[in-house]
């Protein structure tokens, strides 16, 4: 059954008969909406089917830097999410447009406002009062502060006082695009092989 | 209740400080003239006007950038957010710890002098509030909480002993208090939370001596009372307006100003057609008989949770070359009002925020209602600003030598989903209503401390943040204004430019207003931070 986020919130708010307390009078609305916030971003992102050859897709994943950046079973850079049950996590379709267009579909970052809105996955470009450059995934941010982390991996820690140019670049993802490096089946392959993984359990 | 000696625990202090223990009175004269003594915060505001000013300035724009943390006080249970602004008298500071527990601190070094907690029923309800306590009320020798389960209890200012307690509504009803007393000559003014639970709102005054009852004025009308005709049949038995924070007082007027909360059941208005005064206004009463002598109704017929319960900021100015005493209030509907604070009536309103929601203000501050923004079924109607509105409960200040009146606002939108929810008799358990909001993301909301000129509501500058905050803003004498940010930071701005001086990263966001006093010579900056409170000086 599919419930919208208002019955969501009704039901924290008012609890359930025989069951899950009314959460009203410890919550406010706009912890309410956190707590609805943080479960959208378990929701698994389901569509498409497989067509590829996963251990052909394991070649290509090998062969084409991905472990660089993401870590299977305990293996990889880790600037980029775990892939360990991307499978379980993430649909077929899904993962495909991600290889295509890495930015369309961005997460949101665990930066919860007390508004209920979550920060958004952001892409930083910034100059310092130095003349020096960063670029990378903001890891956090305050209103007097940013730490980005760059693609190798790194924090970078700032007073935005100390910036010439902060620069946000919604829907700017850090991963490369594989539409023109890699072949339509080959990216077939490497969907197969990231939704075979679905963890050790 | 936990008590310890006050005199032991002091007895070293008082070679080097007799005054400790010459004090520990505060008649109502010291609070009348609380400007003669800015060492002194004698009210939730720091003065019966509200103005969340001091007029200290040895922390100023030249020296800010040295302010340290001098003392760090936790509680000791864990608790969640702090909400109190404290009471400083006489080198002994009061707070509150959630729900509903007094501590008194040395004002020095934060050591705890005693602490006293009442006795609560193993159930607090608590419907559409966080059961917290923004601080207590002195007079005389004497400090006054309102409980999380609707009692009002004077305790003696020297060690926590119960002085009086009297039962002011019932907590089973939903009824419960999170805001301070006001403490007036000879009355105790308070108020209680619980629009969320349909209970009635009312303001009360109490004999600070004996706890007896002197007067209580219904913030909502019977059938037959003026107003009432503003009520659908039957809908005034369950309707809100409920008075959850602190007031203010003008002593030459001899008026309390109040705000008011949201009609019940919020998001849906069925069942409650007309303007459902005396809702989302502010009330001026006779201090000594809590008659009604004017109102001012922000948002007619209210239906997205905008209260009215930030504090009154009471001023005085010249408007058009008159001097005037006003009233300005930014509501949270999203315009900030000046008005004439001995009838109400309305001089100017200008919108501080974003909103959608009315066309403007007609010439006696009515809002023009603009087509589509109310709450519908299904997904929703998008409205500016949010539930949490330009400004929620935290105080703003006015700060005497800029004329100018900073609030913290939240720039957004929600969409706003109709309730189906009918009020029933009986005891609450829950929201009434239902209904709700469905907050935008993060990018698309921010924060910022604006500065307004007090007699316009035009915006001299603002100072953007991140995100939306819920701190209360204090201007100082010394050119400065503090205030902080939703991700922990508390800063320090220049009153006349907004231009950041000084920040502090507190590790949790402040709930409580900033306050200024001084002991020995020295100015301190407090604050809360999450479930700590924090004493700023210089080195």
């Amino acid at each position: 059954m599919r419930i919208g986020a208002p019955v969501v919130a009704s039901t924290i708010k008012n609890g359930m008969s025989g069951g899950m307390p009314a959460f009203g009078g410890q919550l406010t609305d706009a912890q309410i909406q956190q707590v609805i916030a943080y479960l959208l971003t378990l929701t698994r992102k389901d569509s498409g089917t497989v067509t590829g050859d996963a251990a052909k897709g394991k070649v290509v994943y090998d062969a084409s830097g991905c472990a660089s950046c993401h870590i299977i079973d305990g293996q990889g850079g880790d600037s980029g999410p775990e892939l360990t049950k991307v499978g379980a996590l993430r649909g077929p379709g899904y993962l495909k447009t991600t290889l295509l267009y890495p930015g369309s579909d961005l997460p949101q970052a665990r930066v919860f406002l007390e508004t209920g809105g979550l920060l958004d996955y952001m892409f930083i470009d910034l100059v310092t009062n130095e003349g020096k450059t960063y670029d990378g995934t903001r890891v956090v941010e305050d209103s007097f502060h940013i730490v980005i982390r760059d693609a190798k991996g790194n924090f970078h820690s700032f007073p935005k006082s100390d910036l010439r140019e902060f620069k946000k670049e919604p829907g700017k993802s850090v991963m490369p695009s594989f539409k023109d490096t890699l072949s339509g089946a080959q990216i077939d392959d490497l969907v197969a092989y990231l939704a075979s993984l679905k963890g050790a359990q | 209740m936990k008590t310890f000696p006050y005199a032991a625990a002091l007895g070293a202090w008082m070679l080097v400080s007799p005054a400790y223990f010459l004090a520990q009175n505060v008649p109502y004269d010291r609070i009348l003239h609380s400007a003669n003594e800015p060492q002194s915060w004698l009210t939730y505001s720091g003065s019966y006007n509200s103005q969340q000013y001091s007029p200290l300035k040895q922390i100023n724009r030249e020296n800010i950038s040295k302010l340290k943390v001098a003392w760090i006080y936790q509680p000791s249970k864990a608790v969640s957010n702090l909400e109190a602004s404290p009471i400083v008298a006489d080198g002994v500071m009061y707070i509150t710890e959630p729900p509903s527990t007094v501590t008194a601190l040395d004002v020095r070094t934060g050591l705890r002098l005693w602490t006293w907690s009442p006795t609560l029923p193993e159930h607090v309800v608590s419907i559409g509030l966080y059961a917290t306590s923004r601080g207590v009320a002195i007079l005389g020798d004497s400090v006054f909480i309102g409980t999380a389960d609707s009692h009002l209890v004077a305790l003696d200012a020297k060690n926590g002993a119960v002085r009086w307690d009297v039962h002011v509504a019932d907590n089973a009803m939903g009824y419960a208090m999170t805001g301070p007393p006001l403490a007036l000559k000879d009355k105790i003014i308070i108020g209680s939370a619980g629009s969320e639970a349909a209970v009635r709102g009312f303001l009360d005054a109490y004999d600070p001596k004996t706890g007896k009852r002197l007067w209580r004025f219904w913030t909502t009308p019977r059938p037959g009372e003026p107003g009432a005709e503003t009520w659908g049949a039957g809908a005034y038995e369950s309707a809100g307006a409920t008075t959850w924070n602190n007031g203010s007082y003008d002593p030459d007027l001899n008026l309390v100003y109040w705000g008011t909360g949201n009609p019940a059941p919020d998001f849906n208005d069925d069942e409650r057609p007309g303007d459902n005064l005396y809702t989302c206004s502010v009330v001026a009463l006779d201090a000594d008989t809590g008659k009604l002598k004017w109102y001012f109704q922000f948002s007619p017929h209210e239906n997205h949770d905008w209260d009215s319960d930030e504090p009154p900021v009471l001023f005085n100015a010249s408007i058009d070359g008159k001097p005037r005493k006003l009233l300005g209030f930014a509501n949270r509907n999203g315009f900030y009002y000046v008005l004439d604070r001995t009838n109400g009536k309305f001089i100017a309103g200008k919108a501080f925020v974003k909103e959608t929601w009315a066309k403007g203000l007609d010439e006696n501050g009515r809002p023009i209602p603009a087509p589509n923004q109310e709450p519908t079924l299904g997904a929703g109607t998008l409205v500016y600003p949010s539930i949490t509105g330009g400004v929620d409960w935290t105080s703003p200040s006015y700060s005497p030598d800029t004329g100018l009146f900073y609030v913290s606002v939240h720039e957004t939108g929600a969409y706003f989903i109709k309730g189906t929810g009918k009020i029933e008799s009986g005891p609450p358990k829950g929201i009434v209503g239902g209904g709700g909001i469905r907050a935008l993301a993060g990018e698309q909301s921010y924060g910022a401390i604006r500065a307004l000129v007090a007699t316009t509501g035009e915006r001299k500058w603002e100072f953007k943040m991140l995100a939306p905050a819920w701190v209360p803003v204090l201007s100082t004498a010394g050119g400065l204004v503090f205030s902080g940010t939703d991700e922990a930071n508390f800063f320090a701005l220049d009153a006349s430019t907004g231009k950041p001086l000084w920040e502090f990263f507190m590790g949790h966001s402040a709930r409580s207003n900033p306050i200024s006093y001084e002991v020995d010579g020295k100015q301190y900056i407090f604050v809360t931070a999450g479930d700590t409170y924090l004493a700023f000086s210089l080195p």
